[in-house]
């Protein structure tokens, strides 16, 4: 029981510690913080379904995206409330994994990955097409305002919500059958699990957080454009962060959200040139080196549960 | 011979591109027999195992199972109805644990389907390893394995594609004997086999394929004396 308590009363003390950091920290602490969270919650979601179904979604900002818009719109169009907005972004994210996720879970393999990544163009085509809602390529401005600190407290609840999604979900049954997807989806069928069912929630709950993060980042930025919410970047940023701290693992994305995000933060000030080399050095060391990333390592080296 | 059959598969046809794998293919299953279903390599074994199972759709032809249609159904609902496979390839979920390979195939109350499991990994003397990856299981262990996970949705129908292939004696015998208690237990089973020694041993009918049509039907000793199937295995 004793590691139990501790297992618990470890992520307990840096939540609060999380909490109390904005009354002591200065503004650029409170924004990198913020980051980090943002971080957590597209890594954590995006592992919900590549992790464990092993179908990789290759244009997973395409909800951060969608999110931002649908959220920066009724900010600056209807004059809705960030919080209510933000929300309303969730629910975005997740209609449009409907409408995308219905048709393209069932292609295999490759064919998943690309089709991801043309919904991410097309999104982007779109949004700077309809000018009159979403300002085009010249992007949406939102009204002044100053919320990162309570922004900062939403997002942080947001990865504590999407990091005990993947505890619920890694020790159901419901988990393990999706893991069965990425196992042998064939023998998964032929024992009676409906795995388009199951991927498809799968990919619903995994659209949910990066929805919400990019409301909120809007809103915190004040002003969004096509090219700042649908980068191609950011899909690869969160995969690698899976990829590093462990797939299929609950805190696999956090360690990986938090060392990428810190080495990134240290080496883009300090030699700007060398940052995107860098960060393609660490892609290649991950898929050669440690393909099961950090934890995934350890899990299988001293037979520690899924839940680490 | 007057209970309904388990399944009644009619003029069952299919092609990939210009080869026909499976050319009008006709069986009828009895509840609580076992069957074999022999033929050389290429005959249409395995195509018609997955035409069954709904891994390949059919180009004509029925499949009823228990009185009801089920070609043109998704692998995972056939499944539901009763009919459970293996494969002739290993294909247990690696990184799963023993256990868990079991658990995920019901939807039974976790309590009761973990009751069910542990007593099926006893069955094939597998429960030391319950919690081991089965990747990490050996050969033969992951056969049994993949045997058990079959029976975790208590099908009425099993298919068992090369069960003796790469198996130990001691193994084999268990596993014929096991298959023996489940037809006793009113399960119908098919099984694809290159053994000759198995098939002849256990199984009560036999369905000989040549070319993907079905050359001979019949108890075990007037299959091995019939000119066809010898002429189907030797050439003339």
């Amino acid at each position: 029981m004793s590691g139990r308590h501790v297992a618990l009363a470890a992520p307990a003390a840096v939540a609060l510690a999380l909490a109390a950091y904005p009354a002591v920290a200065s503004g650029y602490g409170v924004r990198a913080t913020l980051q980090v969270f943002m971080w957590i919650v597209l890594a954590g979601s995006w592992n919900l379904i590549s992790g464990l179904t092993g179908y990789v979604s290759f244009g997973h900002v395409a909800f951060f995206g969608a999110g931002a818009y649908a959220g920066a719109i009724l900010m600056s169009k209807a004059g809705w409330p960030w919080l209510a907005a933000a929300l309303v972004g969730g629910v975005a994210a997740v209609v449009l994994a409907l409408v995308i996720g219905y048709p393209c879970l069932r292609l295999k393999g490759p064919y998943f990955a690309i089709a991801m990544l043309g919904l991410n163009e097309v999104l982007r085509a779109l949004v700077s097409y309809f000018e009159g809602l979403t300002g085009g390529g010249n992007g949406l401005s939102l009204p002044t305002l100053d919320a990162t600190i309570p922004i900062y407290y939403v997002m942080g609840l947001t990865a504590v919500t999407v990091i005990a999604l993947t505890y619920l979900i890694i020790t159901s049954r419901f988990g393990l059958r999706l893991m069965t997807i990425r196992e042998d989806e064939v023998a998964a069928e032929a024992m009676g699990i409906d795995t388009a069912r199951h991927k498809l929630y799968a990919f619903l709950l995994s659209a949910v957080g990066p929805g919400i993060a990019g409301a909120l980042t809007a809103r915190d930025q004040g002003y969004i454009e096509p090219i700042s919410v649908f980068p191609l970047a950011t899909t690869i940023t969160m995969i690698v962060m899976v990829l590093f701290g462990g797939k299929g693992t609950v805190w696999g994305p956090v360690l990986g959200a938090v060392v990428l995000f810190v080495t990134q933060e240290v080496v883009w000030a300090r030699y700007p040139y060398v940052h995107p080399l860098l960060f393609g050095a660490i892609i290649v060391a991950v898929v050669l080196l440690m393909p099961r990333g950090v934890l995934g390592i350890l899990q299988i080296r001293y037979r520690l549960p899924r839940t680490i | 011979m007057a209970s309904p059959p388990v399944l009644e598969i009619e003029r069952l046809r299919k092609r990939f591109g210009g080869v026909t794998a499976v050319d009008g293919v006709s069986l009828r299953l009895e509840p609580a027999r076992i069957y074999g279903l022999i033929g050389p390599n290429g005959s249409g074994k395995t195509t018609l195992f997955n035409c069954i199972t709904g891994v390949e759709r059919l180009d004509e032809g029925r499949v009823h199972f228990g009185g009801e249609r089920v070609h043109g159904l998704r692998p995972w609902e056939i499944a539901q109805k009763g009919i459970g496979r293996t494969f002739q390839v290993i294909r247990v979920f690696p990184e799963l644990s023993a256990l868990e390979n079991l658990l995920v195939v019901t939807r039974d109350r976790l309590a009761a389907a973990r009751e069910r499991a542990l007593r099926l990994l006893r069955f094939v003397k597998l429960d030391g390893l319950r919690d081991e990856y089965a990747g990490n299981l050996s050969y033969g262990q992951q056969k049994l394995l993949e045997f058990v996970r079959v029976l975790m949705r208590d099908p009425a129908l099993i298919l068992l594609d090369e069960p003796a292939a790469g198996v130990n004696r001691t193994l084999l015998n268990d596993l014929l004997e096991a298959v023996r208690q489940l037809r006793d237990r009113g399960k119908t089973i098919l099984l694809v086999e290159h053994d000759m020694k198995v098939v002849m041993g256990l199984c009560e009918t036999v369905f000989v394929l040549d070319h993907g049509e079905k050359i001979a039907e019949g108890a075990p000793g007037v299959i091995q004396t019939d000119e066809r199937v010898i002429e189907a295995y030797f050439g003339r």
